[in-house]
C-alpha cells in the first residue's frame, strides 16, 4: 500500500481524452479523493493498442514510444482502462524493448490502496460487465465489483460475465453483425439493473453505441462515473 | 481446390445468415453453453487441474518437438504388428492411399466414423468419385451427410441442428414420420446404420491418439461407432494428423483424463479403444488389415517456429464451446473443416494466410479460448501473431496499411495527435460515410468526439 500524498500519474488513454473525458475528470478526482497527487502528463498520446492488436506492430511501436517519453518511473500510473492497462504491463516491453511499467488500472489501484468510496449509489442494482483483457490478462474482477458495493450498490449478475461484449478493437467493425449480436447479448443480460457499468472506454463505446442506436433502456456507465458521481 | 482454402468474405456471410436464424442461435446456445459447463463441473473435479494441463502440455510438446523419431517408432511398432503405416504428405497422397486399398479389395462400401482428417482431405467427395459408398455412422456426421452439409463443430457435428430438422431428416430414410424425440431419433439412426457395419467392405476412422510406443491407434466415442468400424469390416483403414502421436500408454493416461472432461464433461467417454494391430492368428475379430494414414499436409511446416504449440491441439472443441464469436457466427463461417479458435489458428497456417485472410480476425481476442484450452495452447496470442504476419506478409490490405501508418505518424507526437484529433472533431460528420465508420454505424450510434480532458 502507498502512503498517501504519494504522487500518481494519470494516463487519460485516447478514447478516454477524446470521447469519455467526464470518465477521466471522474478517475482524477476519485485518486484526489483517496489522498493522492494526481500528475497528468501533457505529452502522453496513446499505448499503441488500436494498431498492436490489429497486427500492425511498426505502427503500434511508433505511438507506443509517446507513453514511454510521457511517463516517469518515479510514480505509478493509473489507467482508466483494464485493455490499456494490459497493454502497457504485458506487451509494451516486449514491444519496445524496455523496462516493466508499474501501470495499474484504476479500481484495481483504489482497491488495492483501500481508497474510500462516497456513498452515492444507495438502493442502486449495478450489473458491472467484466472487460476480457481486465479479467483474463490482469486478473481483476473482484475490485471493481467491491468498490460498487462500498458505494452502496447491489451488483446484479449477469447471466454469462464471461462473455465477451464484442468490442475488439477493430473486430467490431470487420465483424459488425457478430459484434452488434455481442453487445445485445450483453445488453439484454443486463436489462434488469439501473446500469451497466465497465472500467473499459472501448467496450463502453461499443455497448453505449448498440444502446443508442437500438434503444436499450440501460444506461452505460464508465466505473470512474459510477464510483464519482454515482448512477443516477 | 483445397477444402480449407476460404475466401475472405466468407466469414461475414456465412455468420450473416448464422444470426438471421433463430433456431440456430438457440441451438448454439444452449449446446455450448452445456459443453461449457460440463467442461467446468468436470475440470473442477480434478485435484489439481493446472498441474494436469501443464503436464499436458509437456507430453504433447515432447512428442512434437521429436516428432520424426516417434513416426518411425510408431511405424515400426505397427509393422511388427502386421499393420501398416503410411505417411501421406499432401491430402492427394492420403486420399490415392485410401482409394487404392478400397481399389485392392474392390470395395463398394465403406463404414465411416468421425474423422475431421477426412474431412480435411475432402475423402468423401474422392470415394463417391471412385464409385465407393462412405456411409457416416457418427449420428452427427450422419445427420449431415443426409442433409449434405459439412460439420460446424469438431466435436459435436451438427450442434447447430434442432429435433425437429433431425427427425425430417431420419424420417426422409424410414420412408415414415419419426416423432422429435431424442429416444426415437437415436433408435431410428441405430437401425438404419446398422445394416451398413455388417456388410461394409472397409473400416474408416480417425484416430485420437496414435501410441509411439504400442503403436495403438486410440478411438474415442460415445457411440460405439468407431469399434465397430474398426472391428467389423475386414479392413480398417485409420486416419489421423501426424502430430496426433503421443509417446506411451502413461502419456496417454494423462491426455485421456483431459480430453473428455474438456470437451463434454465426462471423465471418461463411453467407449476408449486402443487398437493394437491387426486380428492375429487365432483370434475370432478384428479387421485383415490395418492402415494407418499419419497425415502432414502442412503440419510439418509448424515445427520450430512461432506456431509450434498449435501442434499440441487434441481436437476437444473446449476452445469453440467459450468462443463469443463462434457462439453467434456459428462454425459454417470458419469453412467446412475447422471452426471456432483452433480453426481461425490452423487453417490459415495449413494452407497460408492468403487463403484463410479473415480467420485471424474472426476473434475478439477476448482469450477465453486459451483459458479453456487443456493443453494450454496460447491460441488468442497465436491469432496475434498470425495478424502480425498479415501485415508484414503484406496480406493487409494496402488501405489498411496506409491507415494504420498515416494513423501512427500523426500520433508519435502530442503535437502531432492534438492537431489531428482537432481536425477529427471538426470532420465527425464524415465519421459515418467512411469505411470503419460506415461499418460501426450499421448497428451502433457513433461516438461523439467531444471537448478533449487535456483541454479542461
Amino acid at each position: 500500500m502507498l502512503s498517501p500524498v504519494a504522487t500518481v500519474q494519470l494516463f487519460a488513454t485516447c478514447l478516454g481524452d477524446l470521447i469519455f473525458p467526464d470518465a477521466v475528470a471522474d478517475s482524477e478526482s476519485l485518486l484526489r479523493g483517496a489522498g493522492f497527487q494526481v500528475e497528468f502528463p501533457r505529452s502522453q498520446v496513446c499505448c499503441g493498442q488500436p494498431a498492436f492488436n490489429a497486427g500492425h506492430r511498426g505502427a503500434a511501436r511508433r505511438v507506443a514510444r509517446t507513453f514511454a517519453r510521457a511517463f516517469s518511473r518515479k510514480a505509478p500510473i493509473v489507467v482508466p482502462s483494464g485493455s490499456c492497462a494490459t497493454m502497457i504491463f504485458h506487451y509494451l516491453p516486449d514491444l519496445l524493448g524496455c523496462d516493466p511499467f508499474d501501470v495499474w488500472e484504476l479500481s484495481s489501484f483504489l482497491d488495492e490502496n483501500g481508497a474510500e468510496v462516497p456513498l452515492r449509489n444507495k438502493g442502486r442494482h449495478l450489473a458491472y460487465h467484466d472487460s476480457c483483457h481486465m479479467l483474463r490478462e490482469l486478473g481483476v474482477a473482484d475490485a471493481p465489483r467491491r468498490l460498487l458495493e462500498r458505494s452502496g450498490a447491489t451488483i446484479v449478475p449477469l447471466p454469462r460475465p464471461d462473455l465477451c461484449c464484442g468490442f475488439g478493437g477493430t473486430f467490431s467493425v470487420r465483424q459488425p453483425e457478430v459484434s452488434v449480436a455481442m453487445a445485445d447479448d450483453k445488453l439484454a443480460g443486463a436489462a434488469r439493473a439501473d446500469a451497466l457499468v465497465t472500467a473499459d472506454p472501448g467496450c463502453l463505446m461499443h455497448l453505449r453505441g448498440r444502446a443508442e442506436h437500438a434503444k436499450w433502456a440501460v444506461p452505460l456507465v464508465h466505473i470512474a462515473t459510477a464510483l464519482a458521481q454515482g448512477v443516477a | 481446390m483445397n477444402k480449407l482454402e476460404q475466401p475472405a468474405e466468407r466469414f461475414r456471410v456465412i455468420a450473416r445468415g448464422t444470426l438471421g436464424r433463430g433456431r440456430t442461435q438457440a441451438a448454439l446456445d444452449l449446446a455450448t453453453g452445456r459443453l461449457r459447463g460440463n467442461r467446468l463441473a468436470a475440470w473442477a473435479e480434478v485435484d489439481d487441474v493446472e498441474a494436469l494441463r501443464e503436464r499436458a502440455h509437456e507430453a504433447r510438446m515432447r512428442v512434437i518437438r521429436d516428432l520424426d523419431a516417434h513416426v518411425e517408432q510408431f511405424t515400426r511398432a505397427v509393422e511388427g504388428l502386421g499393420g501398416h503405416v503410411f505417411l501421406a504428405r499432401t491430402a492427394e497422397e492420403a486420399r490415392e492411399y485410401v482409394l487404392e486399398v478400397c481399389r485392392r479389395r474392390g470395395a463398394r462400401l465403406v463404414a465411416k466414423a468421425k474423422s475431421m482428417v477426412s474431412e480435411e482431405i475432402g475423402l468423401n467427395e474422392a470415394l463417391e468419385a471412385a464409385g465407393v459408398r462412405p456411409v457416416e455412422t457418427d449420428l452427427g456426421e450422419y445427420i449431415l451427410q443426409l442433409a449434405g452439409e459439412h460439420p460446424v463443430h469438431i466435436v459435436a457435428p451438427a450442434i447447430e441442428k434442432t429435433a425437429e430438422e433431425v427427425a425430417a431428416l431420419l424420417s426422409a430414410v424410414d420412408g415414415s414420420l419419426l416423432t422429435p424425440d431424442l429416444e426415437v431419433l437415436t433408435q431410428a439412426a441405430r437401425r438404419q446404420l446398422r445394416e451398413s457395419f455388417l456388410t461394409a467392405d472397409v473400416g474408416i476412422t480417425g484416430a485420437n491418439f496414435v501410441v509411439s510406443e504400442t503403436g495403438s491407434v486410440v478411438l474415442v466415442t460415445n457411440e460405439g461407432n468407431a469399434r465397430l468400424c474398426s472391428a467389423a469390416p475386414p479392413v480398417h483403414i485409420a486416419i489421423t494428423g501426424i502430430e496426433r502421436l503421443v509417446a506411451d500408454l502413461d502419456d496417454l493416461a494423462v491426455l485421456l483424463r483431459l480430453l473428455g472432461r474438456s470437451g463434454t464433461g465426462q471423465r471418461l467417454t463411453t467407449y476408449t479403444t486402443l487398437v493394437t494391430g491387426p486380428r492375429r492368428a487365432g483370434e475370432a475379430d478384428g479387421p485383415e488389415e490395418l492402415h494407418v494414414i499419419l497425415l502432414d499436409n502442412g503440419r510439418s511446416n509448424l515445427r520450430g517456429g512461432r506456431y509450434e504449440e498449435m501442434l499440441a491441439c487434441i481436437r476437444c472443441g473446449a476452445c469453440l464451446n467459450v468462443c463469443p464469436v463462434y457462439r453467434r457466427s456459428g462454425g459454417g463461417a470458419y469453412g467446412p473443416v475447422y471452426s471456432g479458435p483452433m480453426g481461425a489458428v490452423l487453417v490459415p497456417l495449413l494452407v497460408g494466410l492468403e487463403k484463410a485472410a479473415a480467420l485471424p480476425h474472426a476473434s475478439s481476442l477476448c482469450g477465453a479460448c486459451t483459458e479453456a484450452c487443456p493443453v494450454k495452447i496460447p491460441l488468442h496470442e497465436l491469432l496475434l501473431e498470425l495478424r502480425r504476419d498479415l501485415v508484414e506478409e503484406k496480406v493487409a490490405s494496402r488501405w489498411e496499411r496506409w491507415a494504420f501508418a498515416a494513423w501512427s505518424l500523426a500520433w508519435s507526437s502530442a503535437v502531432g495527435y492534438r492537431v489531428s484529433t482537432r481536425l477529427a472533431r471538426f470532420g465527425q460528420p464524415l465519421g459515418g460515410v467512411l469505411g470503419p465508420g460506415r461499418l460501426w454505424g450499421g448497428g451502433r450510434a457513433l461516438p461523439r468526439l467531444v471537448r478533449r480532458f487535456r483541454d479542461r
